[in-house]
């Protein structure tokens, strides 16, 4: 069946043998694929596989581990960490750190390639993973180059630039494939810059739309949240993190970053759409279809990456089209994934920065609480109630699971010209306390939590994966990958591994058997039950 | 020295010189050369890594710390390219002033004359090789004056001088904290000795003695909203094992499974926490924990206010 199936798209494929464009899905993934980022396009980074269980899950051991070597420390950030997600396909496994992409072999984690970028500038401060259309990959290098590589030999096929490192942007994200676009978004805080997210042809590599994160003129719809155009010319809103997208409704959903001057927001009075938002755009135009803003006017540098999880409910008897996202501003929000309507707002940790809700569920910012020459205190970590790292959601609780971050900074605002440039102040750390979160998509309410005893995550901390067989898997900031009952938040097994979980663990099937991947600092680990088929 | 001459029109100016972010990609060099800040930085990545932990970029959360430390471990993490000379950077700063500050604005972000820190060609620039021409030949057409009769040094300390503006913007490791004494001293001592509830646990002629000839008044106030920083201060366990055994000391390590500790002797001791093995630890900063849910920033203000008249 499987077979005819391949046979059947043969002459669909692009090229052929590589990923079957039927792998990528809204919810589901096949069993022996991981196509994308968060594995299907929901970014629920739900597994259906259940080999392993809740009953057996004790008996799940080491099956083999590729640790990364001959790289050292890299420039500014010390020695390798895995933030990728790897992507399977045909029993391969392709993932990165900055500068660098590797083939490893899935069932024996041997080495097949490695490609070795040479960055000329940019950020190195995470790199997310490949995308993958047909048999190419795709791959940013920090310093703006977009490249492609040709899968089974890792050998180069061509590189597109697709910003500016002198300017402070930078590339970490994993690209996104949607039909025959390729999504690629962009970092960069450190200049002013402007946000934008790009569709690039798989082939080519040619831009086909590039959306702004800001409006482009006064008077466009959006330009009334900007006192003028050079605001707006350096207002930020970074799209750093992989999206999700619904075939059906053709939407893609993006989050973007904080606004800049990050911490000085004296020079860009008002909303600063589209800054610190979840977006819905067209993916084969990029035209805005609806928006919903996170933090308004963002002077904390909170930026709204944080996955906008796909997920179908009933609420009130009715079943419904969702988009959730725990928002590292602190809020969780609910929205119809059909037009942005708000179904719930509330804070999942501290959210003393905001007054309270507007009319579209949006949080108001609480201009006393904006940094402050003399500092404000937040009820928030620096870092924000939550950041990149993966979330989930199993439609086995309709619980929504995110490593959260409980805390306090003081937020000093250190340029008071009324034109600031860059960050402008900073968000001092003061007490950071890590907390695995389950929150009901319905209410909004905490159903339960689970605080590590020993505090904060490091300089990385782990992304969520649920699976059907009524587990979740997750890493807490002492280097332990531990699987919790997604139901109640009891621990079930756990496993010290040399550094902290530090990228989303993930879940495939080969020859009958259930693998669970997970990467900690520079190893990838494999894990498996003995004898499993 | 040529000062500005008539005809001077920055919005021209603006068009060509300041940003035009909307950059087309065609117009960038397709094959990368070698990196020049290669060879500066495998020496200071060992540092960088050590500092990281206070000067996190903004992707990621904070590992504790007071945040914007390290200047230069960031530079190199923001690949900056090579650091601007402070020395030079000073000399151009009096030149730059009378004869660009008029239009540029004195700190460079722009006046009538356009932003020069936030300029692609200013942050392109490595060592002068994009700024001297255009200051040496100006922009005649759309106003700007040529500096012929400048020195290449002058030129070249006038170049030192907006990149070190660069610095101070785009390097937040350099960012200094303003006047945070804003508060009223004699309110703080009343919260000192009332509400707040130091006194219990702290004295001004005591611990608190010349407070504030030790720390400047960021690192005070930091300080008392959480002496332990990010991870927390060093806590003393007690562990009662299934034996009756009991076992104190310092903890070196915890989490859900194991408790590590020193105990009084300095010996290393670690247990698992099974069944019938009871884990109490003792947090000095329970109280400091327990103040940051109750202040308002003016209390700590005030607080502040108060602290740094113990000298």
């Amino acid at each position: 069946m499987r077979m005819r199936e391949i046979l059947f798209l043969l002459p669909f494929l692009a090229p052929a043998q590589g990923l079957d464009p039927k792998a990528l899905r809204l919810f589901q993934p096949p069993a022996d694929t991981w196509p994308t980022y968060n594995g299907d396009y929901s970014g629920r980074r739900y597994s259906t596989l259940a080999q392993i269980d809740a009953s057996n899950v004790r008996s799940l051991s080491l099956a083999w581990t590729y640790r990364i070597a001959g790289i050292g420390p890299q420039r500014g950030v010390g020695n390798p960490v895995i933030k990728s997600t790897p992507l399977l396909v045909n029993g391969i496994l392709y993932f990165t750190i900055p500068n660098h992409v590797f083939a490893v072999d899935a069932r024996k984690g041997r080495l097949l390639w490695q490609y070795d970028w040479q960055d000329q500038g940019g950020h190195l401060v995470g790199q997310r993973g490949v995308g993958m259309y047909g048999n190419w990959l795709y791959f940013l290098g920090p310093d703006g180059w977009f490249i492609s590589l040709d899968a089974p030999t890792g050998k180069e096929r061509w590189r597109k630039k697709v910003a500016d490192e002198k300017l402070q942007y930078f590339t970490t994200m994993a690209p996104i494939v949607v039909k025959n676009h390729v999504i690629v978004g962009v970092g960069g805080d450190a200049m002013d810059v402007r946000g934008y997210l790009e569709a690039r042809d798989p082939e080519t590599g040619d831009l086909q739309w590039r959306w702004w994160s800001e409006p482009e003129k006064p008077g466009d719809p959006g330009a009334d949240t900007w006192p003028n155009k050079a605001a707006m010319d350096h207002g930020g809103g970074m799209t750093w993190m992989p999206g999700t997208y619904d075939p059906d409704l053709n939407l893609l959903y993006w989050g973007t970053g904080n606004a800049n001057p990050v911490y000085a927001g004296q020079s860009r009075k008002g909303a600063n759409l589209w800054t610190a938002s979840i977006v819905a755009l067209n993916p084969d135009t990029g035209k805005l279809a609806w928006w919903f803003q996170a933090s308004p006017h963002d002077t904390h540098d909170w930026d709204n990456v944080e996955t906008p999880v796909l997920l179908d409910s009933v609420i009130d008897g009715r079943p419904r089209k969702l988009l959730a996202q725990a928002a590292r501003c602190g809020y969780f929000f609910v929205l119809d994934r059909t037009n942005g309507k708000n179904l719930l707002s509330k804070g999942f940790v501290g959210v003393n920065w905001s007054k309270g809700l507007d009319a579209k569920g949006q949080p108001i910012p609480d201009p006393a609480k904006e940094p402050k020459v003399d500092g404000s205190l937040i009820n928030i970590p620096a870092g924000g109630g939550t950041n990149w790292p993966p979330p989930s959601y199993s439609p086995d609780t309709g619980l929504f699971y995110v490593n959260a971050a409980r805390g306090y900074s003081i937020a000093y605002l250190t340029d008071t010209d009324e034109q600031p440039e860059g960050y402008g102040g900073r968000g001092g750390g003061l007490i950071t306390e890590a907390v695995l979160e389950a929150l009901d998509v319905r209410t909004g309410n905490i159903a339960w939590s689970h605080a590590y005893p020993s505090g904060a995550f490091g300089t990385s901390f782990a992304g969520i994966l649920t699976t059907a067989g009524k587990l979740l898997f997750t890493g807490d900031p002492s280097q332990n990958l531990i699987a919790f009952d997604p139901a109640s938040g009891a621990i079930l097994w756990h496993y010290r591994l040399a550094q902290n979980v530090s990228n989303g663990p993930s879940a495939y099937m080969l020859d009958g058997r259930q693998y669970l991947i997970v990467g900690a600092g520079d190893t990838l680990y494999a894990f498996a039950r003995p004898g499993a088929e | 020295m040529r000062v500005l001459k008539e005809g001077w029109i920055a919005g021209a100016l603006r068009k060509t010189l300041s940003l035009n972010i909307r950059w087309n990609p065609a117009d960038l060099k397709s094959k990368p050369g070698r990196y020049s800040l290669k060879r500066t930085m495998k020496t200071l990545c060992a540092v960088s890594a050590v500092l990281l932990a206070t000067i996190l970029p903004a992707q990621e959360p904070p590992a504790g710390g007071r945040g914007g430390r390290g200047g230069p471990a960031l530079r190199e993490f923001l690949g900056l390219g090579p650091p601007p000379d402070a020395e030079a950077a000073e000399r151009g700063a009096r030149l730059y002033s009378p004869n660009c500050g008029f239009c540029h604005g004195e700190k460079a972000n722009g006046a009538s004359g356009p932003d020069l820190v936030r300029s692609p060609l200013v942050l392109h620039d490595e060592k002068g090789e994009l700024i001297v021409p255009l200051l040496r030949e100006g922009r005649p057409d759309k106003g700007m004056p040529a500096f012929a009769a400048m020195t290449p040094a002058q030129l070249s300390d006038i170049v030192q001088f907006l990149h070190m503006r660069v610095e101070l913007t785009a390097n937040r490791g350099t960012y200094k904290t303003l006047n945070i004494v804003t508060g009223d001293a004699k309110k703080g001592e009343q919260f000192f000795n009332g509400a707040g509830g130091c006194v219990g646990c702290h004295s001004p002629a005591g611990d608190l003695a010349r407070i504030a000839t030790r720390y400047p008044p960021d690192q005070l106030q930091n300080r008392f909203l959480w002496p332990g920083g990010g991870r927390g201060a060093p806590r003393k366990v007690k562990v009662s094992l299934s034996s009756g055994e009991t076992v104190s000391g310092a903890i070196t390590r915890i989490d859900d499974f194991t408790i590590e500790l020193n105990d009084a002797s300095g010996a290393h001791r670690s247990f698992d926490r099974g069944d019938g093995v009871k884990v109490e630890v003792e947090d000095r900063l329970t109280a400091h924990r327990a103040l940051l849910d109750k202040y308002s920033d003016a209390d700590i203000h005030n607080l502040t206010a108060y602290l740094v008249t113990l000298k």
